[in-house]
């Protein structure tokens, strides 16, 4: 089998033969073309709200439905709605990826406290905690889970956003 | 624990600290770091030294600490007199080298000579950890850090070229033995059922069940593979003297003292686990004295002084090899002592002539014994005891030598056979001769060459250490009239019951040693009349294919290789990519489908579920999936699949499922957002005009994974399956027994396969980065 159709010349030189000569760079904040009062009003409400909910969900995730990965994914959706509302660059100030690095390190972190208590690599247990009550340990692995989603999420919209042509 | 067990701990990881100390603090210790090595290797000495002293050979000190009691490896040290003599060589002539090492690397940036102790000292800690790992697994990683180390420190100089290649080379071949030896290894455990050696070595039920063990030969192999690369045993020999571009003290201590000893010393551990293997012989016994006479050859030919060495430093190793393969290692520690007393110091002494004229060529040399007269009489001691002469410990050795194979048990067989091998260590012995004579006459006497103006006699910083062991072998050697060197070699050696006849004094009623030895002066000093002419006729055999031109060309070979395979597959199509993607996983699903008895019988293919939202939808998914294959552009099929997302999520409504369902949602959302971020930088569409001979093939890919998924679904939710494999039960019921929570999914995700996450979560954070390296990289560029 020989691969049938692959152009000839790079994407990018292909995509400025075929489209318009040059296109406005996008997300920028300077640019009117993708600024919209609307869009930013509606990011300024439903970002908060979305990150409460997806708390929730990280919160609830080990009876219902829910948990870390799904939480960070909610999460990250609403830093996109921020993104496409306020730019990019706005977006890019944060290094996202060191979320990501430090809910790596939290996870690893998480497993290493049951070695030291001298339990598997990973153990998990129930703490009970004064006020909140049953407090299963596997909320920190959790939570490193839900870090790694959203700082790696981010940063791949953030860096992709911030491409030009 | 017991003092014992404290000492063995402290006797390898006391250089691992200092190593560590070394790294945080060379940037301020610099030179002085070397001080650090001094002082590990001297606690390491003295614990060796205490612990042979303080304990019987046949109780050795041992910790013991399971490290992975899962798979059966633990962290198992072991006293016994051949590892700690060989712990005391690595820490003994660490001290000395450390010492020298501290006056001889000199005006460098400090960092650099703060990791460059770092590395010689960790590398220190592991040839410590390799001499009393009494577990295989320990033993290979210990065996592997010193690979890694000597990398490191061959490649010291590394902005030269030949400094960057020699260190990949020698890499790249321990490496590749490392590995073998690895695979021995877990052969051994897996027919002996243990990872440890002294259960192997014993005689026991782990030793009987290995003997008998068809895996027993591989093992042998595999692991003789490793220890034949580490000795720099032929045909793997070429990679010690591309090692020589490290600086002196790394050369005098790893390639010369120590790590490619390590061969030999695994040899050593392993003859009693390996007693009675048929290749033993055949194999050891060849490699060995071939790797001795060529270098012993070789050694006559070249003209760098440190090459010189490694190719005499290759003629001890093999003819130890040799010895191992004639089945008497009764002599190992007589050898490899008297070898290490010798060879250090020459090398040591090259590295101060290096420093005194900048060459180590010895036809620019000569004459040097009128400026450095104190390096000429180390020299010279030194010198004679590799060229054999009594009264050094060189000439003992020799002598143990021939009175061995004049007796050996292995060779009785066939007197022709003896007289082979004599007459070629013979010859080999003269070589040695002639050499050791050419380090004397050529760079110490005769007419000073065009780099011996310079030259100036060295400080004590460096003339110490070669002085420490030329006393060594010149009081073994003076020793030799009492029985002193025979009781201490004997103990050492890693057969328990040595008894190798050590002594100055010739016997009269067995001459033939002696003998042998007067012959191969004889030979030697013809050699040596003649090394002018063999150098010039060797010149003629310049043609022949060496050893490192083949490994070139391997490694040639495989790039070649690997960029022809890659264009081939790797052609940057995303339709051939999706069509290998594809094409593998129908067959996959097809072989394990027909594995279990693919039959329809099986599935519960009623329409019971079929509920009327469930078919609106299911004619709403079929609808958009024909737009997605219909789409006259990018952005409208991107807009079709993500409704298709969003239908399938309806679908989880319909039939109750809450958490995939959020699952779905979200996912769907977000790779929306990517595709059409993604979308941008795409070219723009243009449907292309298919052959149908190609359309064909597609149609039958699109079939055939269609269906395979199709089946699946079926049979993952076919009543016998379930039966057969409750794996859902499983997960459902654990989750809340073990996992503490009603969520089984979540439960699954961090705690039943939380390890499985932790890789996971791992890999997603990596592409994270990868990502934000590539992205930015070109655009900070552009």
């Amino acid at each position: 089998m020989t691969p049938e159709g692959r152009p000839s010349d790079s994407p990018r030189k292909a995509a400025r033969s075929l489209d318009s000569p040059a296109r406005a760079p996008r997300f920028a904040e300077d640019s009117s073309a993708h600024d919209s009062p609307v869009l930013r009003m509606v990011t300024r409400i439903a970002t908060p709200l979305a990150l409460a909910v997806s708390l929730i969900i990280f919160w609830q995730g080990h009876n219902h439905p829910g948990g870390g990965f799904i939480a960070g994914v909610m999460a990250a959706a609403a830093g996109a709605m921020y993104l496409l509302g306020f730019g990019a660059e706005r977006a890019a100030r944060f290094a996202w990826w060191r979320v990501a690095v430090v809910g790596v390190l939290i996870a690893y972190a998480s497993g290493t406290a049951a070695l030291i208590a001298g339990k598997p690599f990973l153990y998990q247990t129930v703490f009970h905690v004064p006020v909140i009550g049953h407090l299963p340990s596997t909320v920190f692995f959790d939570g490193g889970i839900y870090l790694i989603v959203v700082g790696t999420l981010m940063t791949i919209f953030v860096e992709l956003a911030r491409e030009r042509l | 624990m017991t003092p014992s067990e404290w000492t063995l701990l402290i006797v390898v990881f006391a250089p691992f600290v200092a190593a560590a100390v070394a790294l945080a603090l060379g940037r301020w210790l610099g030179r002085q770091s070397g001080w650090l090595m001094v002082i590990a290797a001297g606690v390491s000495f003295a614990g060796a030294v205490r612990l042979f002293l303080g304990h019987s050979a046949e109780a050795p000190p041992v910790y013991h600490y399971d490290w992975i009691p899962d798979l059966g490896i633990s962290l198992r040290l072991i006293g016994d007199p051949f590892g700690l003599f060989f712990a005391m060589l690595v820490a003994g002539i660490g001290l000395l080298v450390g010492f020298y090492s501290v006056h001889y690397i000199d005006d460098l940036p400090k960092a650099r000579v703060g990791r460059y102790y770092a590395a010689l000292i960790a590398f220190m800690g592991a040839m410590l950890g390799v001499s009393l790992a009494d577990d295989l697994i320990l033993l290979f990683i210990f065996w592997e850090l010193t690979s890694l180390t000597s990398f490191l420190l061959i490649g010291f100089w590394y902005e030269k070229e030949d400094g960057r290649k020699g260190a990949l080379t020698a890499l790249q071949v321990t490496a590749v033995g490392g590995l073998a030896m690895l695979a021995g290894f877990v052969l051994v455990s897996v027919a002996g059922g243990t990872f440890s050696i002294s259960e192997l070595s014993g005689g026991g039920e782990a030793a009987r069940a290995l003997q008998a063990s068809p895996l027993f030969s591989w093992a042998l192999v595999l692991i003789l593979l490793g220890a034949f690369t580490k000795s720099a045993q032929w045909p793997f020999h070429f990679w010690l003297p591309g090692a020589m571009v490290a600086p002196t003290p790394v050369s005098t201590y790893l390639h010369s003292a120590t790590m490619v000893k390590a061969g030999l010393f695994l040899v050593g551990r392993m003859w009693p686990v390996f007693d009675g293997a048929p290749l033993w012989t055949p194999l050891i016994a060849t490699i060995g004295l071939v790797t001795y006479v060529l270098a012993c050859w070789q050694a006559l030919i070249e003209t760098d002084l440190k090459a010189i060495l490694a190719r005499t430093t290759l003629a001890a190793l093999g003819m130890v090899m040799m010895l191992y393969g004639l089945k008497a290692p009764d002599q190992d520690a007589l050898q490899l002592l008297s070898h290490a007393a010798y060879k250090a110091p020459l090398f040591l002494i090259a590295g101060i002539v290096e420093h005194a004229t900048h060459t180590r060529d010895y036809r620019k040399l000569g004459g040097l014994q009128s400026a450095m007269p104190l390096t000429f009489v180390l020299c010279l001691f030194a010198a004679l005891s590799m060229a054999g002469l009594p009264p050094m410990f060189g000439f003992l050795a020799k002598e143990a030598l021939y009175a061995n194979l004049l007796e050996n048990e292995v060779l009785s067989g066939s007197p022709a056979l003896r007289v082979l091998v004599i007459g070629l260590c013979v010859i080999a012995n003269a070589f040695l001769f002639a050499v050791s004579f050419r380090l004397i006459v050529d760079v110490f006497l005769g007419a000073p060459g065009e780099k011996s103006r310079d030259a100036h006699e060295a400080g004590p910083g460096l003339w110490l250490s070669p002085a420490v062991l030329v006393a060594v072998v010149v009081g073994m050697g003076v020793l030799g009239v009492t029985h002193l060197p025979q009781t201490i070699v004997n103990s050492l050696s890693s057969d328990a019951g040595a008894h190798v006849h050590v002594s100055l004094i010739p016997s009269l009623d067995h001459p033939g040693p002696l003998i042998l030895s007067g012959l191969t002066i004889a030979a030697g000093i013809v050699v040596f009349q003649m090394r002018w002419v063999i150098g010039a006729w060797h010149e003629r055999f310049k043609f022949l294919p060496t050893m490192q031109r083949v490994w070139d060309e391997m490694l040639h070979g495989v790039t070649v290789f690997a960029v022809a395979f890659s264009e081939r597959w790797q052609n940057g199509s995303l339709r051939w990519y999706f069509s290998g993607i594809l094409v593998f996983f129908a067959g996959l699903c097809a072989f394990a489908l027909s594995r279990h008895g693919f039959g329809f019988e099986h599935f519960d293919l009623s329409v019971r579920e079929a509920t009327w939202p469930g078919v609106t939808l299911c004619a709403m998914l079929l609808a958009a999936i024909w737009r997605v294959t219909t789409a006259p552009t990018r952005l409208s099929a991107a807009i079709a699949i993500t409704t298709v997302g969003y239908l399938v999520a309806m679908l989880f409504v319909v039939y109750r499922s809450p958490d995939i369902l959020l699952t779905q949602i979200l996912i769907e959302t977000v790779s929306t957002i990517f595709l059409l971020l993604v979308l941008y930088f795409m070219p723009a569409f243009r449907p292309m005009t298919i052959q149908p001979a190609r359309r064909l093939v597609n149609a039958v890919i699109s079939g055939a994974v269609g269906l395979s998924m199709f089946t699946l679904v079926l049979l993952a939710t076919s009543p016998t399956f379930r039966e057969a494999d409750n794996l859902a039960d499983d997960y459902l019921s654990h989750a809340l027994t073990h996992g503490g929570g009603y969520n089984a999914v979540n439960v699954t995700i961090v705690d039943q396969r939380g390890i499985d996450t932790v890789g996971e979560v791992t890999v997603v954070m990596a592409v994270g980065l990868t990502i934000v390296g590539l992205l930015r990289v070109r655009r900070e560029a552009a």
